[in-house]
């Protein structure tokens, strides 16, 4: 019977293809409602945080960060509370990265501050000596792109019902209105900021991409 | 039939996979260096501004080696080895010579777009499927005709027996096919951007969170198996038979060995999540499956080493024997290295450090590297019909190439285990001992002889690569193809 | 049904799986070895698959011969 296989293609690539995929099938169908939950309290993005957060993504932070905390006391005591499935419940793509250049930063807006990530991005080894990093200097004159963190957004609403415009929950309404909101949140991160051009540039309606990722960071909690 | 007398195999599509198998392989190689070196020494981070910084190189470096050099090796050596052991040609058949030249031009392509767009930060961040998704459908229709060219000429076959190396890229072909599919599953934004101006180029996953990091790593752990694996091994099932003159110890052998390795390769994927927020059972299951995966990764490694039973001269004869017998070897042992790092009570030390990375390259550059090289030399002197440039060159290339992989693995070894420990190490009082940076700072050392070793690697495959040109150029013309060891001159 | 009830089967459809597959795999492995010693097919012979690999070579198997066993 097998030689038979063996001497047809088509029949052979079928029972192949059963052998490679059926793992697939047993292992990851069955837990996938469960795991999409999310933990109480967990909320979506605001459209000025997933802009940041496609800033993380766009510089590949997530290449040297990890966002995910394991169960040892190693970890919980230097970067916090390990992680549960449910606060991942609205990360799309998610981020946990595979491997800790830097620290993790899942809970990194529990101890860092947007004066601290300010410093931090213009000149990593200024502020933590022997860093590493790269400087980000660029992220302080390209512009975030909120439209697309809309879009997203609103995809993410649309498409997957992720709970915006709903009570208690982020508010997300028409483009011009997020727009409006994501330039008022953006305001009152800029306020906590020292670089003059950024404070400018965001007092006459622009966004630089530093201050939708210090919303970002900040949201991580 | 035609008379088989003035036909012969057609190596058009091949060359032009063995140049961007080079060509791909000096830019992802040169990156890889590049950001090798920026860990080593920050101040080269930020000399190209945004585009220099090592998050926007280290998707190009990956995709490139893994996308453009091993995928070019893999479709040279199915168009060469297909058309040799099915006995037939593409010469006999205008639609697939036109499906494998399409293929070769989609897939050409995609990479240039794929260089461009990462470099300027379009990018999905899950690893090794970076790209967006425009990039993603011109994946898929190059791969679709790569089924086409694949299927289409074991049709065409002469030989009833489909041997086993095309197996293994059958496999190849289905599996990605799959899991490239399914972890791709993104929807563009901007078809839901209501007024707003939102880029075109992007989307977001079908899945969040937890399942997307499963899909992922389902995706990710098998596109190793079904890219770096596989193919690989459906090269070495031809060419070091072929190259030594010897049978294969034993075919039964190299049979079971696939079966096995197809069904158990899957499972393992979950050993990318340990201690994560995925179910526990999934983890356990991943670990005990990636220990069961040394049984059939090492039959066939066994397999290729026994081949040269009485027959072991032949590595102090030749260098290209040399190659294929070292990456079998380097492909025992990152198999066997995999499944320690799976064992949770290891894997809680070695995940998210530099042993990860270190368990990636001696597979990659010893196993992959090795082998692809090897192939392509084998089948210079049958394309090109002229002997091979230099056997000396070839010989220094095969000794750079095995310290600089020595030297890369080892100092990623100290250097990962050095970190895990450090992370986890405690004080008398029950405070961490290290903060973050104490752990950052001490791999310096390791990080530049890393980077010493990936330029050796990359100095190595510039000699390739002018042994190769050299050969193709001004080798000395051969009057007939070379049944077994491959000609070159001194 | 709820979430137990459903990891339950899957625990155990999973072991029979394997089970099935397994036993499946070793019986291969036996018939094939059973075949080779008893002279009904020689699997070693298709290393001969490579080495005489040039287009004008006779094929080791016609494929004509399976058109005709299918008729």
């Amino acid at each position: 019977m097998f030689h038979w296989l063996e001497q047809r293609p088509f029949f052979f690539a079928v029972a192949l293809f059963l052998t490679v995929a059926f793992a697939g099938f047993v292992e990851i169908i069955p837990d996938f409602a469960k795991a999409s939950q999310p933990t109480v309290g967990t909320k979506p993005y605001s459209v000025l945080e997933l802009a940041g957060r496609q800033v993380y993504i766009k510089d590949s932070c997530n290449a040297c960060h990890s966002q995910l905390v394991r169960p040892f006391k190693s970890e919980t005591d230097r970067y916090g509370m390990y992680s549960l499935s449910g606060e991942y419940a609205y990360d799309r793509p998610f981020l946990w990265g595979s491997k800790r250049t830097g620290p993790d930063l899942m809970r990194v807006g529990n101890y860092r501050t947007t004066d601290w990530h300010e410093n931090h991005m213009m000149a990593p080894s200024e502020v933590v000596p022997g860093s590493i990093m790269p400087a980000y200097p660029h992220q302080f004159t390209n512009e975030a792109d909120i439209a697309t963190a809309y879009a997203n957004a609103n995809t993410q609403k649309e498409v997957f019902g992720t709970p915006y415009d709903q009570a208690d929950m982020p508010k997300l309404g028409s483009w011009d209105e997020a727009n409006a909101q994501a330039l008022d949140d953006a305001k009152a991160i800029a306020k906590d900021m020292k670089n003059q051009e950024v404070k400018d540039a965001v007092a006459g309606g622009k966004i630089p991409e530093v201050v939708a990722l210090i919303a970002y960071l900040n949201s991580l909690k | 039939m035609q008379s088989n007398a003035q036909l012969e195999y057609d190596y058009s599509v091949v060359k032009a996979f063995t140049f961007a198998t080079i060509l791909f392989g000096i830019i992802g190689m040169l990156v890889g260096v590049i950001i090798a070196f920026q860990l080593a020494f920050p101040e080269l981070s930020n000399l190209a501004g945004e585009y220099g910084t090592f998050g926007r190189l280290r998707p190009l470096h990956t995709n490139g080696v893994a996308f453009g050099f091993t995928l070019s090796g893999i479709f040279a050596t199915w168009y060469y080895v297909g058309q040799r052991t099915l006995k037939m040609s593409l010469k006999e058949s205008k639609l697939l010579m036109t499906v494998a030249k399409l293929h070769f031009g989609l897939y050409f392509l995609t990479i240039l777009l794929a260089v461009v767009t990462l470099a300027m930060g379009f990018t999905s961040s899950k690893e090794y499927a970076e790209l967006e998704w425009p990039l993603d459908v011109l994946v898929v229709v190059w791969w679709v005709l790569w089924g086409v060219a694949m299927f289409g000429m074991i049709g065409m076959r002469r030989e009833r027996t489909i041997y086993v190396s095309t197996w293994y890229y059958m496999s190849s072909f289905l599996a990605v096919a799959m899991l490239y599919l399914f972890n791709n599953m993104e929807v563009p934004t901007f078809l839901w951007s209501g007024d707003a101006p939102s880029s075109l180029m992007h989307s977001i996953s079908m899945y969040s969170g937890t399942n997307d990091a499963l899909v992922q790593w389902w995706y990710g752990h098998n596109a190793v198996a079904f890219v770096f694996t596989t193919p690989i091994i459906g090269m070495i099932y031809y060419f070091l038979p072929k190259e030594s003159g010897q049978n294969i110890f034993s075919y039964k052998l190299s049979v079971l060995a696939f079966w096995g390795l197809m069904f158990v390769y899957l499972w393992a994927g979950g050993h990318h999540l340990v201690y994560s927020t995925v179910p526990d059972w999934m983890q356990t299951m991943g670990s005990v499956m990636s220990v069961v995966l040394i049984l059939p990764s090492w039959g066939s490694a066994i397999n290729m080493l026994l081949t040269m039973k009485g027959e072991w001269q032949q590595l102090q004869t030749s260098p290209l024997i040399k190659f294929m017998i070292l990456a079998s070897t380097f492909y025992m042992l990152s198999t066997i290295e995999g499944p320690i790092q799976a064992i949770k009570s290891v894997n809680a030390i070695a995940h998210f450090t530099d042993w990860i990375p270190g368990h990636v390259h001696d597979g990659v550059l010893g196993w992959v590297g090795f082998m692809t090289i090897a192939s392509l030399y084998h089948m210079a002197p049958r394309m090109f019909k002229r002997e091979i440039y230099s056997k000396k060159l070839m010989d220094a290339q095969f000794w750079i190439q095995t310290v600089a992989i020595i030297l890369y693995f080892t100092s990623m070894w100290i250097a990962g285990i050095t970190q895990g420990m450090m992370w986890r190490a405690y004080d008398e009082y029950g405070s961490l001992l290290y903060s973050f940076i104490d752990t950052v700072t001490v791999l310096q050392p390791y990080y530049t002889i890393r980077a010493v070793g990936g330029l050796l690697y990359l100095i190595g495959f510039f000699m390739f690569a002018y042994n190769m040109y050299k050969t193709a150029t001004v080798g000395r013309v051969l009057d007939r193809e070379p049944a077994n060891a491959s000609p070159m001159a001194v | 049904m709820d979430q137990e009830i459903l990891l339950t089967i899957q625990g155990y459809a999973k072991f029979f799986i394997i089970l099935f597959v397994f036993i499946v795999f070793y019986s291969y492995a036996y018939s094939i070895y059973k075949r080779q010693r008893t002279g009904e097919r020689d699997y070693e012979k298709y290393s001969k698959l490579v080495l005489d690999d040039s287009l004008d070579s006779t094929p080791l198997e016609e494929r004509d011969r399976l058109e005709k066993k299918k008729s």
